[in-house]
């Protein structure tokens, strides 16, 4: 093998690479399985990915990069929908301010709940928790328990009309260029390695001059603003906002990000392999449509995976392995150090 | 990736304090959970007098009535905070799972249909504690898709629709009417909570779940089994969800995933607003219970006052930030 062979799989084999993998293999698998039951793929397919990719996509960027900086923020579909319902209400005749005020919205959920977190050293789940409550409170105060309809149905046909390549919409280009900024900003300045080190290693960070408060806050502020977004177009781009206490989208961005190779105990991840996780995923998701399977079905996959990533990622899967493999070396060691006693006599 | 062994229960959830701080933030929950509590209760009082039908017999059963499903479900949520793995999302949606099976079995007769309820609602909880307790899985990532799991199966179970007892079904009325006034739910939770209290005081097994929750590394060290303790504690906990969702069942003479309602939450909130700490290894069943009493109080003083639904649970989340903030915050010390 030459020298830049075993460079390129040295490359593909790195833990990093994980996401990749796994996109490559879910794309295999939409491209081969419906072919094989018949059914025939279309753009429209591709589309709803990347319809899925707008609605989510941020969602699970957000809840990403708190699991970076070693939090979770449980309180993401409630800002979701915060700005969706801000959004709705407020912008009916003036759309820009409708976003301008649920970016607000959420900035400033995600700024009161990392404060708190940061400067009293708190939990987040369990203050996020706290504040998903709370969030989801305003959220039906706004609509006063009901849907609110956005009369500007114009703007939501002109936000999802397919544009590039009959599959990318206005909508679903926003979410994309959001993921590149972002990227960009945690490749080239040094907030990425800051949110690294923060989520790794704390007190390390603390004493490398890293102002670990700040960094935190920053990053419950973005876990408040993107989804706060996303919601916002999606709420103009379906002509409403509702209430509603489902965690899908919670369960849609952990998965995601777990796919994407973020890893829980902090430190570890990025914005290309949360992008990866979430394409992996709404291919999943669009399979199951194009296999046309029930709701159910549905729910068991999508909880059966969360639960195989989570397992996955779990510190204590290595230790056991590891624990079961020292065993049986030492078992054999020891069995051949018998098998050399008994053998003189 | 690479993960020293004293980072496991960092990432089983605890929150890995050093000795020294504990012992002071132990001193400070002494005085400022009391205060935090008088201070709500005050709170409470003060909208009773100025509420009109608040002070009534009627109403207390009331609050009782509310106050009875989310406490069961409490003291399951208490011994998994315990155990220091925060808390599960899905214990509403295991007891409104238990209901639908409740009711489902109740053609072979009442006792028959408990038990299944009750061991299905053990099986759900223990199989979550096994890989949270045993490969220290993220338990809110874990009881998250679990809930997810356990919807999709009843949903697939079920064909979608609500369970209704069959013709020939036992009579099972009696689980869901008061004695002498007192809703029955009421009777459960105070049966529940001694028992619960006497395995915490004076089994082994509470010494032991006292000593996980209060470090995942001590307990390894002592030797004991931080896989079945955790195993056990969420095991009990999906028991008390299948309980509740037994009585729920029999009160509502149908069932189906839309029982799953605010239980969790409310549960959750109940321990932390009783002063159980969210990091474990401290607290005890009595203080949920009287954390459930004052969130169902607060819920029912806000449903007279003519709060909407929004308000409600807006307050809810304010309450439950204030209450981890107040008895929770470890600014000596760092987390990591």
């Amino acid at each position: 093998m030459t020298a830049r062979a075993l460079t390129a799989v040295r490359w593909a084999g790195r833990p990093g690479r994980r996401p990749l993998w796994s996109l490559l293999v879910m794309l295999a698998a939409f491209l081969v399985i419906p072919a094989m039951s018949g059914e025939e793929l279309t753009t429209n397919n591709f589309y709803d990915i990347s319809q899925n990719f707008a609605s989510l996509g941020l969602v699970a960027l957000a809840l990403a990069l708190t699991m970076i900086a070693g939090e979770f923020d449980i309180a993401i579909p409630a800002t979701f929908l915060l700005g969706s319902m801000v959004a709705v209400k407020f912008g009916q005749h003036a759309a820009a301010l409708g976003i301008a005020l649920a970016l607000a919205a959420g900035a400033l959920a995600g700024l009161a709940q990392g404060t708190i977190i940061a400067k009293l050293k708190l939990n987040s789940m369990s203050v996020t928790l706290g504040g998903y409550l709370a969030i989801l409170g305003v959220v039906y105060l706004l609509g006063h328990s009901n849907t609110v309809e956005f009369e500007n149905y114009a703007l939501g046909i002109a936000l999802e009309k397919a544009r590039l390549f009959d599959v990318i919409s206005i909508r679903a280009g926003v979410s994309i260029a959001v993921f590149v900024v972002v990227a960009i900003l945690l490749w080239t300045t040094r907030l990425g390695p800051e949110l690294r080190a923060v989520g790794a290693d704390r007190r390390s960070a603390r004493t490398a001059g890293v102002e670990a408060d700040r960094t935190l806050i920053a990053v419950f502020v973005a876990s408040g603003v993107l989804p706060a977004l996303a919601g916002a177009l999606q709420g103009y781009a379906l002509a409403y906002a509702a209430p509603s206490t489902s965690t899908s989208a919670l369960i849609f961005a952990a998965t995601a990000a777990l796919l994407g190779g973020v890893s829980l105990s902090g430190g570890v991840g990025t914005v290309a392999g949360v992008a990866a996780g979430v394409l992996t995923l709404g291919l999943l998701q669009e399979l199951l449509v194009v296999l046309a399977a029930s709701e159910y079905l549905n729910s068991l996959v999508t909880g059966g995976l969360l639960v195989f990533v989570a397992l996955l990622s779990a510190p204590g899967l290595v230790l056991r392995w590891r624990a079961v493999a020292a065993r049986r070396r030492s078992r054999a060691l020891s069995s051949a150090n018998a098998g050399a006693r008994v053998d003189p006599t | 990736m690479n993960v020293p062994e004293a980072d496991l229960a960092l990432a089983a959830g605890g929150d890995g304090v050093a000795p020294s701080s504990l012992v002071d933030r132990g001193r400070r929950q002494r005085v400022i959970r009391p205060l935090a509590f008088a201070l709500l209760a005050a709170m409470i009082v003060y909208g009773a007098v100025s509420t009109s039908g608040f002070l009534t017999w009627d109403n207390a059963k009331a609050i009782l009535a509310s106050m009875g499903f989310v406490g069961i479900i409490a003291v399951g949520m208490t011994l998994i905070m315990l155990s220091g793995n925060l808390f599960s999302l899905s214990l509403g949606t295991t007891a409104a799972v238990s209901a639908m099976a409740f009711l489902a079995a109740l053609h072979w007769g009442v006792a028959a249909a408990i038990a299944a309820a009750l061991v299905l609602g053990l099986v759900i909880g223990a199989a979550q504690g096994l890989v949270v307790g045993g490969l220290a899985a993220d338990p809110i990532i874990i009881t998250i898709a679990a809930g997810t799991l356990q919807a999709g199966a009843a949903a697939g179970l079920s064909g979608g629709s609500s369970i209704q007892p069959s013709a020939s079904a036992s009579a099972y009325s009696f689980l869901a009417n008061p004695i002498g006034g007192i809703p029955f739910s009421i009777y459960v939770l105070v049966g529940l909570a001694l028992l619960g209290e006497l395995l915490l005081r004076r089994g082994r097994f509470g010494r032991r779940l006292y000593l996980v929750g209060d470090s995942h590394d001590a307990a390894f060290a002592a030797g004991l089994s931080v896989t079945r303790v955790t195993t056990a504690a969420f095991a009990v906990a999906g028991g008390c969800a299948a309980i509740a969702g037994v009585l729920i069942g029999a009160f509502n003479q149908n069932a189906s995933l839309l029982l799953t309602g605010t239980y969790t939450y409310d549960a959750i909130a109940a321990a932390i607003v009783g002063g159980n700490a969210i990091s474990g290894g401290r607290g005890s069943i009595s203080r949920s219970i009287l954390g459930a009493l004052l969130i169902a109080t607060l819920g029912d003083l806000m449903l007279l006052r003519n709060y909407s639904t929004g308000a409600q649970i807006l307050v809810k989340g304010v309450v439950v930030i204030i209450f981890v903030a107040a008895l929770n915050s470890s600014r000596l010390g760092e987390r990591r």
